[in-house]
């Protein structure tokens, strides 16, 4: 493969990660994979380096230039920011969850005692916009 | 449950139309009493809560709880159906 093909391949891996990365962050098996991508950019970094020692144009810098920061910060994502510590937390399968009173995004409060002996609850905790 | 403004959680409710409750932990008060607080881990620095999907039976008591160690990570829906199914 020529060089300008490889730096051309090492962008094209680079474009597919982040839109199949964006377009399937709801499917589960996708989401729930970010070292995937983070290899993704790996393999990408490695073909544009591939280019670059087959003949230095400036197709091979610039796939590797974008290769390497991607790589970066994917990684900084995957392996600093989002790792959280594994604080003890106040939950325990068989334990009763603590009690609460807050209202709902209508202003209406809502206490997890009312559902008490009526119906099964599922929380869910995110972290939202901030 | 998250610390997200009533305005955007119903806008977000909007969007997703599920029929389900968006609950509002502003300051982080039951949340951090729930032990679901990843420290430091908002812009800024700030507090923010864990992602955690948590299932409780009828009578309040957990059955099923899932916590992430990587924020992007979150519980497959279909192991949140099986697990309610199973209550």
């Amino acid at each position: 493969m020529t060089a300008g093909r490889l730096a051309a391949l090492s962008l094209l891996i680079c474009g597919v990660t982040i839109g199949g990365y964006s377009l399937l962050i709801g499917v589960a098996a996708v989401r729930n994979h970010p070292e995937g991508y983070v290899a993704a950019y790996a393999i990408a970094a490695t073909v544009a380096g591939l280019s670059v020692a087959l003949r230095r144009r400036w197709s091979g810098w610039l796939a590797l230039a974008v290769s390497v920061l991607l790589l970066t910060l994917g990684s900084y994502v995957n392996f600093v920011m989002a790792r959280i510590p594994d604080d003890p937390t106040a939950l325990r399968v068989g334990e009763r969850a603590p009690d609460f009173t807050l209202p709902d995004a209508g202003g209406r409060r809502v206490s997890l005692a009312d559902y008490r002996g009526k119906k099964p609850v599922l929380l869910v905790f995110y972290r939202g916009y901030w | 449950m998250s610390p997200d403004a009533n305005a955007q959680s119903q806008r977000l409710a909007d969007g997703l139309r599920v029929n389900y409750r968006f609950v509002a932990d502003p300051d982080l008060a039951v949340t951090r009493r729930y032990g679901l607080i990843h420290r430091r881990g908002g812009p800024g620095g700030r507090d923010v809560p864990r992602p955690a999907t948590v299932l409780l039976d009828r009578d309040g008591v957990v059955r099923w709880l899932a916590l992430s160690a990587n924020y992007q990570v979150r519980p497959d829906p279909r192991d949140v159906a099986r697990a309610v199914r199973a209550l």
